[in-house]
């Protein structure tokens, strides 16, 4: 299985892959980009299985990549890791056709329940 | 056309919301506690102690824009903003880090911070991005928790754009609107 990690954030791309470790998610491929933009010309390239995105990221956002992949036609499951986790984000997230949104900070037990299921 | 309004409803809702109104020290100091058990590492504890900030200092913050306007700012020793990226990085973290690993590793901690000051604050409101550099001028309008870490100082603020504190020596040509 790939997975895109998307965030502008370097060392929060690095604690993403380490909880996704943690959690168990140990043998999987995983793919970095550094905002939405480079998150929607990799979802392409990489055909990635799984991407895990932040919501605010300069250039274009998460919510923006998701949208630009719907609006495509691409059905990639998607889940956004973000600093804000209220009820608003939450709706907006499951109506653009997100499958969670964990909240930052997060633990390895917080990926569990969002990502058993989604990831094989 | 009149629309037959007073002008009373505005008057009852002119004044700007205190952040003093809407947080506490002790919220802010939680909410960075949780940041730092799960991002830093599970027994690393912020002690609610004042103590001095070194002379570089080195500030990260975010802005806030909605009913509360203002930024949540964390500030810290440049050695401490260094410990504390290389925390972050953990085994990733090279040997020397370059002021790009150590300003969004600051800037990161702030962020999720402050995207969780903004769920405790009246919305719909809207963060920014990280910024890092020295810190946008406190106001009046502050609520200010000052930590150790490691026994080194650290601070975050919450810090209104209204509010300020009228000051004859004040510069604002170069103020900076929140």
């Amino acid at each position: 299985m790939k997975i895109l990690v998307a965030d502008d954030s370097r060392v929060m791309r690095q604690i993403v892959i380490r909880t996704l470790r943690q959690a168990g998610y140990d043998d999987h491929d995983i793919v970095e980009a550094e905002d939405g933009a480079d998150a929607l010309a990799k979802v392409s390239s990489e055909k990635p299985d799984l991407v895990l995105s932040d919501w605010n990221m300069p250039n274009m956002t998460g919510m923006e990549c998701l949208q630009a992949l719907r609006s495509s036609g691409s059905a990639v499951p998607f889940g956004f890791v973000t600093s804000e986790g209220s009820p608003e984000m939450r709706e907006k997230a499951a109506d653009a056709g997100a499958l969670f949104l964990i909240a930052k900070p997060f633990t390895e037990d917080t990926f569990k329940e969002h990502l058993d299921g989604v990831i094989a | 056309m009149s629309f037959g309004d007073t002008g009373e409803r505005r008057r009852a809702s002119d004044g700007p919301l205190l952040i003093s109104g809407l947080i506490d020290e002790e919220t802010v100091r939680s909410i960075a506690q949780e940041a730092w058990s799960a991002l830093v590492g599970e027994c690393e504890f912020l002690v609610p102690q004042p103590g001095e900030l070194p002379a570089d200092p080195v500030s990260a913050w975010v802005e806030v824009v909605g009913p509360w306007t203002g930024a949540v700012v964390l500030t810290c020793g440049r050695s401490t903003a260094e410990q504390l990226s290389r925390e972050l990085l953990k085994e990733h973290a090279p040997s020397v880090l370059d002021d790009e690993d150590i300003e969004d590793g600051l800037g990161e901690l702030a962020n999720v911070v402050g995207g969780n000051v903004k769920a405790v604050l009246p919305g719909p409101s809207v963060l920014g991005l990280p910024e890092v550099g020295t810190a946008p001028q406190a106001r009046a309008d502050t609520v200010r928790a000052d930590l150790l870490w490691r026994g080194q100082s650290l601070t975050i603020s919450v810090q209104g754009s209204a509010g300020a504190l009228t000051d004859p020596h004040e510069n604002h040509e170069n103020e900076v609107p929140l």
